[in-house]
C-alpha cells in the first residue's frame, strides 16, 4: 500500500511533468525558429547589403601625403619648407594595459605625469582604435630608442611627416602666407587630401600657388585583417611630390625694408621692377609669423591676431585702400593731356583756394601758388591747379586713364588677397547710391580724394606704367627663362605727355621748392622721380598742421617713384598710415629702400650674369697638399 | 502493476556496467557526434585548414568527453542521487575560492587553478545546480512543490551561485544559471501562480536591476539595442559578427574562404562567435541545419527526461536538455545580434574545453537517468 501511494506520486508529478516538458519543447522550438528567421533575414533577405559591408572591410587604401613644394625667393632662399617630424602615437586597442605603456615611455622619452594622466583621460573618452598623439618632436635619439623597446610597447607606432616651417618669421609672413588644416570645402578628387594632418594653403602664396606646391597624392590598396595587419598589397600609385614656387621677391632687401618698415607704426612698401612687374619688396607692418598659425595656433591666440588694432594679419601692400591724394595728380595730368583739356605752357592761377557751385576747396598752401603751369603744379602738388583741370575734364575721362595706369582693379599677379581699391565714376555713383555724379566730386577725384581709394600695389604699378610707358603688371613669381619674357604692351599714349609728367615728378623731388626732396638718394649719380601725397581722413585735418591731432585723426603719407630718372629700372609705392605728410614721412621711408635698391640692385647683377663662383675643383687645387 | 514495478526494478539492478554502455539511446550519441563534427571542421577552417592549434585539441577533449559520457551514463542514477547535495556544496565552495584567490584572465576572475589544471568553476555549478534541484524535487512531496517555503528554498540554492557568479563578473553564466534552474522549477511543477508574479515582479524591479550592473553590462546592453551607436567600440561585435553572417548568404562562402572570418575581423571567432564563422563559410543552409540538430538534440533529450518515471531523472534528463538549448539560444542569440554580447560558448561546438566536458557530464547524467529510467525511489 505504501509503494502505492508512492508511485500514485509518481504519476501524479509524472503527468504535470509530461504536460509542461511539452510547453518547454514547445517554447524551445518557437525560440529556435524565431533564431532561424533572424538568421534567414540576415544570410539571405539583407545579405547583399552585409556583402558589400564585407568588401570594404576586406580592402583598405592607404594614402601617401606628397611633400609640398618650397617657396623659394628669387635667389633660391627657402622662404617655405619642410621639416620632417617625428610623431610617436599609441593605439589603445592594441596595448594591453595603457597606463603601464605609457609609464614605461616616460622612462625613455620625456613625458611628465600630468601628461600621462591627460592621455589616459583622452583615451578612455574616445575610441580606443584611434591613435593617441603622445609627442610630435621627437629626437633622433628618442626614436632609436622607442624603436628598439618597440617590442614590449605594444600599441606604440612611430609616424613621420613633415611639417611647414617659415625660416623668414614675419618678414614673409604676408607673401607666404601659411597652411592650415583642409575645410570641408576644399576638399577636391585628391583623396590624399581627407588624411587627417594634411595641410593645405590658406593665405598669400600658399593659397595661391597651392595647386602647384601639394602635388598628388599616392595610394596603396592593401588587403587588412581586423587589427589593421597588411596581409597584402594589391595596387600601388605613387605619389607626386609638389613643385616649387620662386619668388620675385629679394630676401635681402625684403627684410632690410621690414627692418625699416618696423620704425613706423603702420606702413607699407612695394618696389618692382618696372620693365617685368617683378615684385623684389612687398612689406607691410606689423606683420604676423607664419610659424605660429601652421604649427597649430590656440583659438585665443588667433583671436588675438584678429582682434590686434595694428591687424597684423592684413597685407596692407595689397588690401590696404587709401585715398591716394597727391600721388594720384600723375592722372589727373596725363588725363588731361591725352584728352587736350590742358597743355604744358598755360598756367592756371592758383589763390589759396576754388570755388565751384557755391563749394570751396582749399589748396593745401594757403597763400596760395601763384599761376601754374603743369610742370610747376607737379613740383609743388598745387591742388587748385588740378581742381581746374579734373573739372574741365569730368570724371569719365579721369577715372578711364586711372584705369589705364593699374587702378581700379585686382592683378593676376600670385596674391589672392587683393582689393581692387575704388575708381568711381558716373555709373558707380548711381548703382551705389542711386544719385547722380556732382562736379564737386570730380574736382576732388582730381586731387586722389573723395571716393578714390588704391592700394600700394596700385600705386607702384602707376609708377611703373608711367616710367616705362607700358601696361605693367605685377607679378610676385620670377619666370623660369627671364629672357624670353616679353615687354609688356605700350600704354598707347601720347609719348610727349608721359615725359612731361616725368618731368613734373623729377622736379617733385630734385628741384627747389618740390614737396619731395626728402627722396633724394645719397648717391648724386642715381636720380628719383617721385610724387609725395597726403590724404586726408578726416575733416579735422584740413591741411592744418597734423602734430596737435590725435594720430589716428592725422593724414596718411604716400610717396610714389621710380629710379634712376635717365633709365628707369624700379618703381616703388610707400605709404605711411597716419604719417602726416607725404613728404615728411613716406618719402624718407622710400629714400631709404630705394638706398637699399641701388646698393643691392638685383636686376642688374642678374643682367650682367652670375658671379663666377668657385668651384670644387679650384679650391682643392689652390690647397696646399 | 505491482509486478511491472518490481520486474523493472530488478531488470535495473541486473544491468551491469557493460550492458548499461551498449544500451544507451545511440541516435543521441550520433547528433552529439554531428555537431561537434561540424564544430571541429570549423576549427580547422578558422586556422586556415589546419589541424592546430585548434581543431586537433578540440577532437581530443571531445573524445574525452565522449568518454566521460559513456562513463557518467555507465554509473547508476541512485549514485548520482547520493552525490547530488555534496556536487552542490563543493561547487559553491569552488566559487567562493574563485572569488578568494582566483587569478584574472581577461578581465575576469572565474578560473581556479586546480593543480595546474584551470577549471572553470562556475562550469561545475552549471552541473551541480541541476543535479542538486533534481535531487531537491526528488525528495519533495508534489503535495509540497507549491508551497512558499519549498519554492523559496530552491530559488536560495539558484541565487547562492548566480550572486558569486555576478561577483566575477560573468553575467553571461549568471543568466544561464538562472534560465536552467528556473525552468526546472517550472518543469517540476510550481504553481502557475508563482510564475506569473515572478513576470509582473521582474517587470517592476527591471530598473533597480539596470542599475547595479557594471558600466561595461550596461553598455552592452545599450549597445545591444543600437550596435552602431558605437561601431569601432562596444558594437563591433555584433556589427563584424552580422557582416560575417550577411556575408555567407545562403549557401555559404565555402570553407575556408569566408573574408570575415579568415581576415580576423571577427573577435573571438575560434571561440564564442564561432557560429558566425560556420554561418559564413556554410551559409544559411549549414547554419539552420546546425540549429536544427541542436533543437532535435534538446527534444530527444526531453523525450528520454518524459520516459522516466522518479522524479530525479526526469529533472535531470530535462535539465541536460534544458541547459544545452539555453546555451545555443545564447549563444547565437548573441552572435546574430539578437542578445547582448555575453560570454557564452556554443555547448559542443566551440572552441575550449571545459564547456565541452560540462554539456558531456550533463548528457551523460541524462543518459543515466533514461538508463534508469523504470527505477522508483523512496523519498
Amino acid at each position: 500500500m505504501k509503494r502505492l501511494k508512492k508511485s500514485d506520486d509518481g504519476v501524479r508529478s509524472g503527468g504535470v511533468f509530461t504536460r509542461r516538458s511539452l510547453l518547454v519543447g514547445l517554447g524551445q522550438t518557437a525560440i529556435m525558429a524565431g533564431l532561424g528567421t533572424r538568421l534567414y533575414q540576415l544570410q539571405v533577405s539583407d545579405a547583399s547589403r552585409y556583402r558589400r559591408l564585407a568588401e570594404q572591410n576586406r580592402i583598405d587604401i592607404q594614402m601617401f601625403v606628397p611633400t609640398r613644394g618650397r617657396i623659394l625667393d628669387r635667389n633660391g632662399e627657402v622662404l617655405a619648407g619642410n621639416q620632417e617630424i617625428r610623431r610617436l602615437v599609441i593605439i589603445p586597442d592594441l596595448t594591453n594595459d595603457l597606463a603601464h605603456t605609457l609609464k614605461l615611455l616616460g622612462r625613455i622619452i620625456s613625458l611628465p605625469q600630468d601628461r600621462q594622466r591627460l592621455l589616459l583621460r583622452r583615451a578612455a573618452k574616445q575610441n580606443r582604435r584611434i591613435p593617441l598623439l603622445i609627442s610630435t618632436g621627437l629626437s633622433w635619439e628618442e626614436t632609436a630608442k622607442v624603436n628598439v623597446l618597440m617590442p614590449e610597447l605594444s600599441g606604440v607606432q612611430t609616424e613621420s611627416g613633415y611639417e611647414r616651417i617659415y625660416p623668414m618669421g614675419a618678414d614673409f609672413g604676408h607673401l607666404t602666407g601659411y597652411v592650415g588644416a583642409i575645410e570641408r570645402f576644399e576638399i577636391d578628387d585628391d583623396a590624399a587630401l581627407r588624411l587627417p594632418g594634411v595641410r593645405i594653403g590658406k593665405a598669400g602664396v600658399e593659397r595661391a600657388f597651392n595647386d602647384a606646391l601639394r602635388g598628388r597624392g599616392g595610394h596603396i590598396k592593401v588587403e587588412i585583417d581586423a587589427k589593421g595587419h597588411i596581409l597584402r598589397s594589391l595596387d600601388k600609385t605613387d605619389s607626386i611630390a609638389g613643385g616649387d614656387v620662386k619668388l620675385s621677391i629679394d630676401t635681402r632687401l625684403q627684410r632690410r625694408a621690414m627692418h625699416r618698415l618696423r620704425k613706423e607704426k603702420r606702413a607699407s612698401v612695394v618696389a618692382m621692377d618696372i620693365h617685368s612687374g617683378q615684385i623684389m619688396i612687398m612689406a607691410s607692418n606689423p606683420a604676423y609669423d607664419p610659424q605660429l598659425i601652421s604649427s597649430g595656433i590656440s583659438r585665443d591666440n588667433w583671436n588675438k591676431l584678429l582682434t590686434e588694432p595694428g591687424d597684423p594679419l592684413n597685407n596692407r601692400s595689397i588690401r590696404g585702400q587709401y585715398p591716394p591724394g597727391s600721388t594720384f595728380k600723375m592722372v589727373t595730368a596725363m588725363a588731361a593731356l591725352e584728352a587736350g583739356v590742358i597743355d604744358e605752357v598755360e598756367r592756371i592761377p592758383c589763390y589759396g583756394r576754388y570755388t565751384h557751385g557755391g563749394h570751396t576747396f582749399k589748396c593745401w598752401k594757403s597763400s596760395g601758388h601763384r599761376r601754374v603751369r603743369l610742370h610747376d603744379a607737379l613740383r609743388v602738388s598745387c591742388d587748385v591747379y588740378f581742381y581746374e583741370i579734373a573739372r574741365r575734364l569730368g570724371i569719365n575721362a579721369l577715372s578711364a586713364m586711372a584705369r589705364r595706369l593699374g587702378f581700379g582693379q585686382t592683378f593676376d599677379c600670385g596674391l589672392l588677397e587683393q582689393k581692387p581699391g575704388l575708381i568711381p565714376d558716373e555709373d558707380w555713383k548711381i548703382s551705389r547710391f542711386n544719385r547722380g555724379w556732382l562736379e564737386g566730386e570730380t574736382i576732388l577725384a582730381g586731387i586722389g580724394q573723395g571716393y578714390v581709394l588704391a592700394t600700394p600695389l596700385q600705386l607702384a604699378v602707376m609708377a611703373a606704367r608711367i616710367a616705362s610707358g607700358r601696361e605693367v603688371t605685377p607679378t610676385i613669381v620670377k619666370p623660369e627663362k627671364p629672357e624670353n619674357v616679353q615687354l609688356a604692351n605700350s600704354l598707347g599714349v601720347n609719348e610727349k605727355h608721359l615725359e612731361l609728367v616725368r618731368k613734373g615728378m623729377f622736379a617733385a623731388v630734385n628741384e627747389g621748392g618740390g614737396t619731395g626732396s626728402n627722396a633724394q638718394l645719397p648717391f648724386s649719380e642715381v636720380l628719383v622721380a617721385g610724387k609725395t601725397g597726403t590724404s586726408q581722413i578726416s575733416r579735422k585735418s584740413s591741411y592744418r598742421s597734423n602734430w596737435n591731432l590725435k594720430w589716428e585723426d592725422r593724414d596718411h603719407g604716400l610717396f610714389v617713384s621710380y629710379f634712376p630718372f635717365k633709365a628707369p629700372r624700379y618703381a616703388v609705392a610707400a605709404i605711411v598710415e597716419h604719417g602726416g605728410s607725404g613728404g615728411k614721412s613716406a618719402a624718407p621711408l622710400a629714400r631709404d629702400i630705394m638706398t637699399d635698391l641701388v646698393a643691392l640692385d638685383p636686376i642688374n647683377r642678374e643682367n650682367s650674369g652670375p658671379e663666377p663662383a668657385p668651384e670644387d675643383g679650384q679650391l682643392a687645387a689652390r690647397r696646399p697638399t | 502493476m505491482r509486478n511491472l514495478l518490481n520486474n523493472n526494478d530488478l531488470a535495473d539492478h541486473r544491468r551491469g556496467f557493460s550492458d548499461r554502455i551498449w544500451s544507451v539511446y545511440w541516435p543521441l550519441i550520433v547528433l552529439i557526434v554531428c555537431i561537434a563534427t561540424l564544430g571541429i571542421i570549423a576549427l580547422w577552417s578558422v586556422a586556415g585548414g589546419s589541424f592546430t592549434p585548434y581543431a586537433e585539441r578540440q577532437t581530443l577533449r571531445f573524445l574525452f568527453g565522449l568518454a566521460l559520457l559513456f562513463a557518467v551514463s555507465a554509473v547508476p542514477i541512485r549514485i548520482w542521487m547520493t552525490m547530488a547535495y555534496p556536487a552542490y556544496l563543493a561547487a559553491l565552495v569552488a566559487l567562493i575560492a574563485v572569488w578568494q584567490v582566483g587569478f584574472e584572465m581577461g578581465g575576469a576572475k572565474r578560473w581556479i587553478n586546480l593543480g595546474g589544471f584551470s577549471v572553470q568553476s562556475s562550469e561545475l555549478m552549471k552541473v551541480a545546480l541541476v543535479l542538486m534541484l533534481a535531487r531537491y524535487y526528488q525528495m519533495l512531496p508534489p503535495s509540497k512543490v507549491s508551497h512558499p517555503f519549498w519554492v523559496g528554498l530552491p530559488l536560495v540554492f539558484i541565487i547562492i551561485p548566480i550572486a558569486l557568479v555576478l561577483r566575477q563578473p560573468d553575467l553571461g553564466t549568471a543568466i544561464l544559471i538562472a534560465s536552467v534552474g528556473l525552468t526546472m522549477m517550472f518543469l517540476a511543477g510550481v504553481s502557475w501562480f508563482y510564475w506569473i508574479a515572478l513576470s509582473i515582479g521582474g517587470a517592476i524591479s527591471a530598473p533597480y536591476i539596470w542599475e547595479t550592473l557594471r558600466p561595461y553590462q550596461k553598455e552592452r546592453v545599450l549597445t545591444f539595442l543600437d550596435p552602431d551607436r558605437d561601431p569601432l567600440g562596444a558594437g563591433y561585435h555584433i556589427l563584424q559578427s552580422k557582416i560575417a553572417l550577411g556575408s555567407g548568404g545562403f549557401s555559404g562562402r565555402g570553407l575556408m574562404q569566408g573574408t570575415q572570418s579568415q581576415l580576423n575581423f571577427l573577435p573571438e571567432r575560434h571561440t564564442d562567435f564561432l557560429f558566425a564563422v560556420f554561418a559564413e563559410e556554410a551559409g544559411f543552409a549549414g547554419a539552420a541545419s546546425l540549429l536544427g540538430l541542436y533543437l532535435v538534440t534538446a527534444l530527444v533529450l526531453m523525450s528520454m527526461a518524459v520516459r522516466c518515471k522518479s522524479q530525479f531523472a526526469r529533472l535531470l534528463a530535462s535539465g541536460a536538455a534544458i541547459a544545452l538549448i539555453i546555451y545555443t539560444i545564447v549563444n547565437v542569440a548573441m552572435v546574430i545580434g539578437m542578445l547582448p554580447v555575453v560570454g557564452a560558448p556554443l555547448p559542443l561546438f566551440s572552441y575550449g574545453g571545459t564547456s565541452m566536458l560540462t554539456t558531456m557530464v550533463l548528457i551523460g547524467l541524462a543518459m543515466s537517468a533514461y538508463l534508469s529510467r523504470d527505477e522508483v525511489f523512496r523519498r
